[in-house]
């Protein structure tokens, strides 16, 4: 997905142009709505697996994807459904891959930890945490020898900054000058244990600058500060000027997993998330106060958001599931 | 409360996309619990026994308690008792007002500031006629001087304790007073009108967008804003005007003026005008859609209906004096651990 460059009303008002506007808050209502359907089907038992949900964080991977294409490849992690559709990844093979249905986008062997579709540039959800990093040293290396201006990016959270194999990539990256991008989704926990408690540096601006990277801090629930910042830093990598890490602070409107009782967070923490703290919210009062998009552009965009995830769960749930002779297909590439 | 003081660290200053777009510093975590510890003593030194800090969660606090831990279990007695207010932390700008609150309500003689403009500017805002001293943890900070923070925590500690009389170890600031409608809120060096309308990451880099400045001193030995101003007309802190720029497209201007807007980071910019702001003047921006960038950072929006006013105010808010302090000690032997104290020079009076 890439923001249009043409200018309109919304010029020096905002660094997007009204259709990018529309298009930032449909992503962005696509994973919630995608996410709170798989909240609620989950708790059914019919979806194999685990489920670890991106609501809540939708500013950060919509306002980065915005500044993406094709050719720019991302490697994302246990939590990345948001990341797939703000690559462009159909939400409806993606449905059915959670559901382990042949018509899914890794024809049901992958599932929610791994959903995958190299024609978006999404080289996979990763089930394995920190293993991304690697990845998208590798899709940099190989967009630094085509030439082409492309980037890579690695998202990971707080809890898998702290892997070997983003470290060791930081430090790659650098070495190699790399236009690969670190993206720190810091939700403030690492499954139920506290950033504070298990990361040892304070501020991940401190950890990229231990390997020579720049870093930048931003409000991860502004679509806004994210788009802006993730723009220079993208810009800046396509041009040659090398790795960067980003860290986004965010907020997880529900739990690891599903199933997770989220008994660590304060009392009342989740009820003044939704109130307060919903970055889709924030973002819907910011271009309405504006006067650039109406309260019921916003409204229809719902309704054909709400219809196309009820649409592709059906779809899902009417899939067939694979076969046993699908069992040793897609294994090895053929020669 | 006797010669208690506050310190105030933002773990967040330094942290913007100019670390991508300008090279600018990154100070780490540890280097800021380091001068907190280098202010910790110094001020002790000078009889300061009590200290109290505003509470974060970005990683100084426990370097600072690591630090003094270590001085206790070898013995050592050179930090005063330091307390943590006691507050919920937000984890933003909300934790600065209320630290600076009630660091005023209890009576502190000073607050010791590690950040960066926007960090002094909260600070200011709320606490009131205490006296502050800048320590630069920021970007382009053009308010707090550069100086070894050993020097201000001297300095701060010979104020608050009276070694260094009052009218020689404080001075007064202006600062620019800026209503949209009932909103209000302060600057102490500049006042940015730009045309964006969103906040965005804040930072202040693409130059197209300037369109008017008002400064409350204009130094062009900083970088920034107020660099603008101080490369075209300097006015000093002290001077009882301040400076209006208007700003043009570079084809349009009458002085295109090579400056320094972040670190490193040399841009042209178009000059339509500029002259003194005079005090107590309600000035009302050109622009009538646009945001108002305080101390560097973008802040308000505004719009045709809004009504927007830009005011300099003199005798705002005090600093301590750190240069005059320590010249003031110099002179007045009060840095001498010897009995000999001399309040005469040996050249002669002062």
């Amino acid at each position: 997905m890439t923001a249009s460059k043409s200018k309109s009303s919304t010029a020096g008002i905002f660094p997007l142009d009204k259709p990018d506007l529309l298009q930032a808050y449909r992503t962005m209502r696509t994973i919630r709505e995608f996410e709170e359907t798989l909240h609620g089907e989950f708790a059914k038992g019919d979806i194999p697996g685990f489920v670890h949900l991106y609501a809540g964080e939708e500013a950060a991977g919509t306002g980065i994807m915005m500044h993406l294409k094709d050719i720019d490849r991302i490697a994302s992690t246990h939590r990345g459904h948001g990341h797939c559709i703000a690559k462009g990844v159909d939400p409806r093979e993606m449905m059915a891959e959670i559901y382990g249905k042949v018509s899914g986008s890794c024809r049901g062997k992958g599932g929610s930890m791994h959903i995958a579709d190299f024609s978006k540039g999404m080289m996979g959800a990763n089930g394995i945490l920190g293993a991304g990093a690697p990845l998208a040293c590798g899709a940099a290396l190989a967009a630094k020898f085509r030439g082409d201006g492309a980037v890579a990016i690695s998202f990971v959270g707080d809890g898998a900054s702290n892997q070997g194999t983003f470290l060791e990539s930081l430090n790659l990256a650098a070495v190699w000058n790399l236009p690969a991008i670190f993206v720190v989704e810091n939700n403030g926990y690492a499954e139920a244990t506290s950033r504070d408690y298990a990361v040892a540096v304070d501020s991940y601006v401190d950890r990229a600058a231990g390997f020579g990277l720049p870093g930048v801090t931003v409000d991860g629930l502004d679509f806004f500060a994210v788009y802006e910042a993730a723009g220079e830093i993208i810009k800046r990598a396509r041009e040659g000027g090398g790795p960067a890490l980003l860290e986004c602070k965010m907020i997880r409107m529900f739990g690891h997993f599903e199933g997770d009782q989220q008994t660590y967070r304060a009392k009342g923490e989740l009820e003044d998330i939704r109130e307060n703290k919903d970055c889709i919210k924030l973002f819907s009062e910011r271009v309405i106060e504006a006067g650039v998009i109406s309260r019921a552009e916003l409204a229809a965009i719902d309704r054909e958001v709400i219809a196309a995830i009820q649409e592709a769960s059906a779809f899902a749930k009417a899939a067939p599931l694979p076969t046993a002779a699908d069992l040793t297909t897609d294994v090895y590439v053929s020669y | 409360m006797g010669s208690a003081i506050g310190i105030i660290a933002n773990p967040v200053s330094a942290r913007d996309i100019r670390r991508v777009i300008a090279n600018a510093t990154a100070l780490q975590i540890t280097d800021r619990a380091n001068i907190v510890l280098r202010v910790l003593s110094c001020v002790k030194a000078c009889g300061v026994d009590k200290v109290y800090m505003m509470p974060e969660n970005g990683g100084i606090r426990h370097h600072v308690r690591r630090g003094i831990d270590r001085a206790e279990n070898q013995g050592l007695k050179h930090f005063p008792t330091l307390e943590y207010l006691d507050y919920k932390i937000s984890g933003t700008v909300a934790d600065t007002f209320k630290g600076a609150r009630l660091m005023k309500e209890m009576g502190v003689a000073a607050i010791v500031v590690l950040g960066g403009d926007g960090t002094h500017r909260a600070v200011v805002s709320t606490c009131g006629d205490v006296p502050i001293a800048g320590i630069s943890t920021g970007t382009n900070n053009a308010f707090p001087e550069h100086r070894e923070p050993t020097i201000t925590g001297l300095a701060v500690g010979l104020a608050v304790t009276g070694k260094v009389p009052a009218d020689i170890a404080f001075l007064p600031n202006k600062k620019i007073v800026v209503r949209v409608n009932d909103q209000e809120e302060i600057a102490l060096v500049d006042v940015a009108v730009v045309t964006e309308r969103y906040i965005g990451a804040r930072a202040l880099w693409r130059t197209e967008t300037f369109r008017e400045l008002f400064v409350t001193f204009a130094d062009p030995e900083v970088i920034g804003m107020s660099a603008i101003a101080g490369l075209l007309q300097p006015v000093t802190r002290l001077d009882g005007h301040g400076l209006h720029v208007r700003l043009a497209p570079e084809d349009e201007a009458a002085i295109l003026l090579n400056t320094p807007i972040a670190p490193g980071y040399m841009r042209g910019i178009g000059i339509s005008d500029y002259t003194a702001m005079q005090p107590g003047v309600k000035y009302k921006p050109e622009l009538t859609d646009g945001s108002i960038a305080l101390d560097g950072e973008r802040e308000m929006s505004f719009s045709q209906k809004d009504e927007v006013t830009i005011e300099l105010v003199r005798d705002a808010f005090k600093t301590v004096n750190v240069g005059a302090c320590m010249h003031y000690a110099a002179r007045h032997g009060r840095m001498r651990m010897t009995q000999e104290t001399t309040s005469q020079p040996p050249g002669g009076k002062t």
